[in-house]
């Protein structure tokens, strides 16, 4: 039995579709992951699932029980915040106690479960402060342990580490996975930033105007995007919109924008005369060490370097092309406004319908 | 569901904590605002013989010149005070937020408390000063200069105005001191002298502040009741008219009086909605990097400065003085004799102890309901915006735009006949108190709960505790100083209110401001001051406890 199941959901807000037919299954102990832009929706679900906002269709089953009409204070999820709604007028024991104290624990449970809660997150010793003394990390620290320490039955994290700065939130979504991972606690978590996304999730469901646009593992949804949003969103990636030459070679059809020519697989492309091909930055290598045939060439723009990656911008047929060179050096450095060769392989490419913008050939489903 | 979780499995029944609070809040509204209010403009087209519907109070009202005076007149009042006020607390707003004055911290606290000291007690200390036999009148004829006289127009504009220009001055010197001190350093970078940068930059940027609080100053002045009963002779405006007609029309029926009140909730409709226009035009968010400088002025600059600045709150402050000094002479009935004794103030706890209990027990009974009331319907408000919250919101406001005098006609005119009679009781001024201080309650709340993350409540909920526990255990002690610093200023104004249980109360159920202005009326004024002594004491130990405890600005005690 999957631990939340969400069918046809729907919301509107006044004239706007916040979500529109979402449909969902997490696995108990899974860590679930919301990506999108920020007015995509993740939060308005996750909202929703918390029982904040009311569906306008739909349901929603937490381990089998449709809770369309429990009430947010009885659907037993525990919600990390934002900006951490840890109370100012309590103690930190107090805040992690809060749950606690509403499910009538005994006095001797309580205090079992707030030390076990503060001990997973590493904030022994801190029961009396009062949450002015902590830092922002701190805090959230706080509001996982309360939201942990009443057990339950899936945590919700809506951006918890965005009011974080990028260290902290680094170390801190690690710290999240391996809480989350020993406990097994089913979780649904906000972002809208894919690293993020990526490292910390089982699964990942990509949304766009309310609308699921992808849902699968990192691997999959950075590997194998099923349209141009996902490609666009997670992860730089180039797309060209190339003409189709009539016919196939080794199951190969060639492709065009102006000078720029590239062999693709054909599959999908049948009754196609145009195409959208992306491939990612890295996935390009250096035209003079690589025996490839998709060579082009562009006028390099702008270098940065980014120490392991030195990416460049470069201008071909009129558009920009960004490309990493791996392990740079400073000598080897081309000068802007020289012109620079790169190669992509085949399978790198990725195909996408011009119209829809939904995925064509391999890897499409 | 684990069964470590039991407390949470009993789901809850009926309709919501917070809907039965918006239900209260309608029915509090259609009975002690809707209806008395009806009543008033039902009588005003009833015609007083026939008891027929008719035009002929209104056609009175337009035609006879006795009405219309009195409401040329109390534009008048109303005009010149906020004039005086603004003429008063513009250049004392700026002088102690840009120049260093000594002593500003006390400047405000005295403004404020004869701000808050009840109105008629001021012009009947102004009377003493300069009316008839008023000691300064016999002063300044011994060398030689006549004073005007102080009864009428003057009396009550002087009297206003010295009262009320804290509105002015404490909103204006708010906003001069979040200014952001750059705005005015680019002027002067691009060239503009110090006073043409006033001009062009830093008055229109308090420009709104100083309008708001010119008509809060309009609204006070066109509402003032115990002033004008005072010192205005027989220079009637629309309130006392009102009570005036009332009170001889109080075997028949009110249709005078209830047009009068009529035209003067129009009025105050249209005062507060010229500030609604005014506070949505223009609002000047400031992220106050740099806080203005505070000049050290030098010399005769120095001097002038400062010597306007007391001279305005000395002014304002002197009547408070007078009665204090007065309260403390000896006295033989209503005839003061040389010397200082106890006399007054043992006559008020001996012979009025009542009225003395009334006050405290009446006002404390009607905080209780303002702050409990009122903090409920500002959560409802400022959290739950459904179609009917937003009904509610405007509805719970009325009491702003309605005077005392023309509320506690309606409560008469509705609460002494079935369904409910509470004519004559202590609840009908318990009530009086309620309504005319919800709407100030309703409002700080709301805008304490603006200042609270609501992701704190919904945490709460969220850990399983349902909305009214979350708001008793989350959201109510961080409203707490908010909530007890407003209910303190409640408090004060509830003591000192006048305009409305002048015509509520019965010999059972008076209270210090009607027994004040009934020894004022008698001739008492040992008994009057020491009375009104008890008063200023009262609200200044309120302010104090407010300022130390709850760290509360000047801002609070405006009601702002």
């Amino acid at each position: 039995m999957a631990s939340i199941q969400i069918v046809g959901l729907e919301k509107h807000f006044g004239e706007v579709k916040a979500l529109s037919n979402i449909n969902l299954e997490i696995e108990k102990g899974e860590f679930f992951t919301l990506l999108g832009p920020s007015g995509c929706g993740k939060t308005t679900l996750l909202r929703t699932i918390a029982g904040f906002y009311h569906q306008d269709k739909g349901d929603i089953y937490i381990e089998g029980e449709l809770i369309n009409k429990v009430p947010a204070y009885q659907r037993n999820t525990g919600m990390v915040f934002q900006n951490y709604a840890v109370f100012p007028h309590m103690s930190v024991f107090d805040n992690v106690a809060y749950g606690l104290r509403v499910r009538k624990f005994t006095k001797e449970e309580i205090l079992r479960k707030v030390s076990a809660a503060l001990k997973s997150v590493h904030l022994e010793g801190y029961e009396q402060r009062t949450p002015d003394k902590l830092s922002g990390g701190q805090q959230q620290r706080v509001g996982l342990a309360r939201a942990m320490a009443i057990q339950p039955r899936v945590l919700l994290f809506d951006e918890p580490l965005s009011n974080l700065d990028a260290k902290l939130r680094i170390e801190m979504r690690e710290e999240i996975r391996a809480v989350q991972k020993s406990l097994g606690i089913t979780s649904i978590y906000v972002t809208h930033d894919q690293e993020e996304a990526l490292v910390i999730s089982d699964r990942i469901a990509v949304m766009n105007q309310g609308v699921i646009q992808q849902i699968g593992a990192p691997w999959e949804i950075y590997s194998n995007p099923q349209n141009t949003f996902v490609a666009y969103f997670v992860g730089k990636i180039n797309m060209l919109k190339m003409k189709l030459e009539p016919g196939t070679e080794d199951g190969m059809r060639r492709a065009t924008l102006g000078t720029l020519s590239l062999l693709v697989p054909a599959e999908g492309t049948e009754s196609r005369s145009e195409i959208i091909a992306a491939f990612r930055p890295e996935d390009v290598l250096e035209a003079a060490r690589s025996r490839e045939v998709n060579i082009m060439v562009g006028t390099l723009k702008t270098v940065s370097f980014m120490g392991s990656v030195a990416r460049f911008e470069l201008l071909a047929e009129g558009q920009e092309i960004v490309i990493d060179r791996h392990r740079p050096r400073e000598a080897d450095m081309p000068q802007v406004d020289s012109n620079v060769s790169f190669a992509v392989h085949a399978d790198s490419i990725l195909l996408f319908d011009p119209e829809t913008g939904h995925r064509i050939g391999q890897g499409a489903k | 569901m684990s069964t470590e979780n039991a407390g949470l499995t009993k789901r809850s029944k009926g309709p919501g904590f917070w809907s039965l609070v918006i239900l209260g809040g309608f029915v509090v509204v259609a009975i002690f605002l809707i209806y008395p209010l009806f009543d008033i403009f039902r009588y005003s087209f009833l015609d007083k013989t026939t008891l027929k519907f008719s035009f002929s109070n209104w056609k009175a009202f337009l035609s006879k010149i006795y009405y219309l005076r009195a409401f040329w007149h109390s534009m008048y009042i109303a005009i010149m005070t906020t004039v005086l006020s603004a003429v008063f607390g513009i250049p004392l707003a700026f002088f102690t937020t840009r120049f260093r004055i000594r002593g500003t911290n006390l400047l405000n606290t005295l403004a404020v408390l004869a701000l808050l000291s009840p109105t008629f007690i001021g012009a009947y200390s102004w009377i003493t000063m300069l009316g008839r036999n008023g000691f300064l009148r016999v002063m300044f004829q011994a060398i030689g200069i006549n004073l005007p006289d102080i009864y009428g127009p003057l009396g009550i504009i002087l009297a206003d105005s010295l009262q009320y220009y804290p509105f002015i001055s404490l909103m204006t010197a708010g906003a001069l001191m979040t200014i952001d001190r750059s705005l005015e350093e680019a002027s002067e970078n691009l060239g503009a002298r110090s006073v043409r940068t006033f001009f062009s930059v830093t008055l229109p940027m308090v420009l709104p502040s100083v309008t708001g609080g010119a008509l809060i100053v309009f609204m006070m002045s066109l509402s003032n009741f115990g002033t004008p009963m005072i010192i205005g002779g027989n220079y009637l405006v629309l309130p006392t008219l009102a009570y005036n007609l009332f009170t001889s029309e109080i075997s028949e029926m009110p249709g005078m009086a209830s047009t009068v009140s009529i035209v003067l909730i129009l009025c105050a409709s249209v005062v507060i909605v010229m500030q609604q226009w005014l506070s949505s035009r223009r609002k000047y968010a400031s992220m106050l990097v740099n806080r203005p400088i505070v000049k050290q002025l030098k010399g005769l600059k120095s001097l002038l400065a400062h010597a306007f600045c007391y001279f305005i709150v000395f002014m304002s402050t002197m009547p408070l003085a007078v009665i204090v000094y007065y309260s403390f002479r000896k006295t033989s009935g209503p005839v003061f004799k040389p010397g200082f004794s106890l006399e007054s103030y043992r006559q008020i706890f001996f012979d009025i102890p009542k009225t003395v209990a009334n006050s405290f027990i009446y006002s404390i009974v009607a905080v209780i309901l303002i702050a409990s009331i009122g903090t409920l319907l500002g959560f409802v408000i400022a959290r739950r915006r459904n179609a009917a919250v937003r009904l509610l919101d405007p509805l719970l406001m009325i009491p702003y735009i309605v005077p005392g005098t023309v509320l506690g006609i309606g409560f008469i005119v509705a609460f002494n006949r079935p369904p409910i009679i509470i004519a004559g009781t202590a609840w009908i001024i318990i009530l009086t108190y309620f309504i005319r201080r919800l709407p100030y309650s309703v409002r700080s709340a709301a805008s304490i709960l603006k200042q609270i993350d609501p992701a704190l409540e919904e945490a709460g909920i969220n850990l399983g505790s349902p909305p009214g526990r979350t708001f008793r255990t989350v959201t109510l002690p961080l409203m707490q100083g908010g909530i007890i610093s407003g209910a303190i200023m409640s408090w004060v104004t509830s003591m000192n209110e006048l305009s409305a249980s002048i015509l509520l109360y019965v010999g059972g159920t008076m209270t210090l401001p009607i027994k004040i202005y009934l020894s004022v009326v008698d001739g008492y004024f040992g008994t009057a001051s020491a009375m009104s002594t008890i008063l200023f004491v009262v609200t200044g130990i309120a302010m104090f406890i407010v300022n130390k405890y709850f760290n509360r600005g000047s801002e609070t005690f405006i009601g702002a």
